[in-house]
């Protein structure tokens, strides 16, 4: 802790705004990179969250303050029973909930709204401490969560393609081909880890398909070469990669 | 913290009764703005929050400081916030096109909980302030919200009938730093122009049309185009 800040950690009405507009300010540094991005939170959802983080430590620390000052009757008769930790840690749990119901299944073995929940939930732990004052922690924060939620998803994309192990969605025209498109996967020196038959018989403009996971050689491991190659088969009508 | 308040911050029957009142006006504050919006939690949902909130921290203040029970304040405040994350994860709505509805209301409400939570306590400044940097969020930086542009990922439809046309599509977009999300190849029926149609869904720096402008004349490709 740098001891020039000592004096913005006391409790006092200017350094509670301070504290409140440092937690705007931080929530909407953060909102701002994700609503680029065009994803379910943002800019207002991340900013009200954080004030509402600082303002649930603020409330801790002015009942504390009562409790030494105008309530210190009853502190000395009953005796202090007061958790200072306990309006934040509930805070959390509060905010997994709503994280939770962001999440949402789109689609067979995949899941949206993780990264959307999780950098929520991070917020809100950076907006307990620009209540609590302890703005060190919150610029680290602050920088290290820009940094992963900007910098770090084209990376992933990056590593994702790179991936060995691959998923992929085929709808082909009756079960029996099967057989055939594993012989295709098996022809790219790719092992089969696991074939799972989602639909068997068509119905609709739905077609039989299957969930194919598998590990590509290391020496030809182009995730569009393997996508193609299953797809040149006649009997294929669809071949999508499933990216968690 | 104001001194002049401090009158207003014991359990007396007109502190009760400021509080009561300021948590309502709080939350209807807030409401209206969320309720001109058409939004689906309005301004009564509003204030039944701030006010029940009120409600719990004054309560929790009674254990201790008028029946000086040994009970921890901020226990039953505490519960408030989890409570309200549960009512929050409620009102979000998941559409038919797999996108999130009311996240902004429901951290809305949830903030307006913490509101209701101060004022219960008797700490008006804080109360008042938060409701402030609300109203500032929802309708000053709306506008800043508005002006964002995300960069948005698309979905390029690309007939063709060799293998090797789309690997050339695909190292164009590679080469010009656009990231590849999916990939989805599909076999065309024997009287179609073309034998394969590959949907590309792609993020990046360059705009759609350029990019089908540019696969159109690639050679191998039937058409392309955006959808």
């Amino acid at each position: 802790m740098i001891p020039a800040l000592d004096f913005l950690r006391e409790f006092r009405c200017a350094t509670v705004i301070l504290r409140l507009v440092l937690a705007v300010i931080c929530g909407g540094v953060v909102g701002y990179g994700r609503s680029q991005k065009a994803r379910a939170a943002g800019f207002r959802t991340y900013i009200l969250i954080s004030i509402g983080a600082a303002m649930a430590v603020l409330l801790t620390l002015y009942e504390y303050r009562m409790l030494n000052t105008l309530w210190a009757d009853t502190v000395s008769r009953v005796g202090m029973k007061f958790d200072a930790s306990r309006l934040a840690s509930q805070v959390l749990t509060g905010i997994g909930f709503l994280g939770a119901g962001i999440i949402i299944k789109v689609a067979h073995q995949q899941v949206s709204g993780l990264t959307t929940a999780t950098g929520l939930f991070a917020t809100v732990c950076m907006g307990l401490a620009c209540g609590a004052g302890f703005y060190e922690l919150v610029l680290i924060t602050l920088l290290l969560i820009v940094v992963v939620l900007n910098v770090m998803a084209p990376l992933e994309i990056l590593f994702k393609r790179r991936l060995r192990n691959i998923t992929l969605n085929v709808e082909f025209t009756e079960l029996a081909d099967v057989q055939a498109i594993t012989e295709v996967i098996q022809a790219q020196a790719a092992r089969i880890y696991d074939i799972d038959v989602e639909r068997t018989e068509r119905s609709g403009n739905k077609w039989p398909s299957a969930i194919f996971i598998l590990q590509l050689s290391k020496e030809n491991h182009s995730h569009s070469g393997m996508l193609s190659a299953v797809a040149e088969l006649n009997c294929v009508r669809s071949v999508q990669e499933l990216i968690a | 913290m104001l001194t002049i308040l401090n009158g207003l911050r014991d359990l007396s029957f007109w502190a009760i009764l400021v509080r009561m009142l300021v948590a309502v006006l709080c939350g209807t504050l807030i409401g209206l703005e969320r309720s001109s919006k058409n939004r689906p939690a309005g301004f009564r949902t509003h204030i039944l929050v701030c006010l029940g909130a009120a409600v719990a921290s004054i309560t929790g203040l009674y254990l201790y400081l008028g029946l000086e029970l040994p009970a921890d304040i901020s226990r039953i405040s505490g519960q408030v916030v989890t409570g309200l994350g549960f009512i929050g994860a409620g009102t979000i709505i998941i559409t038919k096109k797999m996108t999130i509805k009311g996240l902004t209301t429901a951290a809305g409400l949830w903030t307006t909980g913490v509101i209701g939570l101060a004022i219960g306590s008797g700490y008006y400044e804080l109360g008042v302030l938060g409701t402030a940097l609300v109203l500032i969020t929802e309708t000053g930086l709306n506008r800043i919200s508005g002006t964002i542009q995300p960069r948005p990922e698309f979905i390029v439809e690309v007939l063709y009938d060799e293998r090797n046309a789309l690997d050339q599509v695909l190292r164009y977009c590679k080469d010009n730093r656009m990231s590849i999300v999916n990939l989805q190849i599909q076999s065309m029926p024997p009287e179609h122009e073309a034998d394969y149609a590959a949907n590309i869904k792609l993020r990046g720096k360059l705009a759609s049309q350029t990019l089908v402008s540019r696969i159109q004349l690639m050679r191998g490709i039937v058409s392309a185009m955006e959808i």
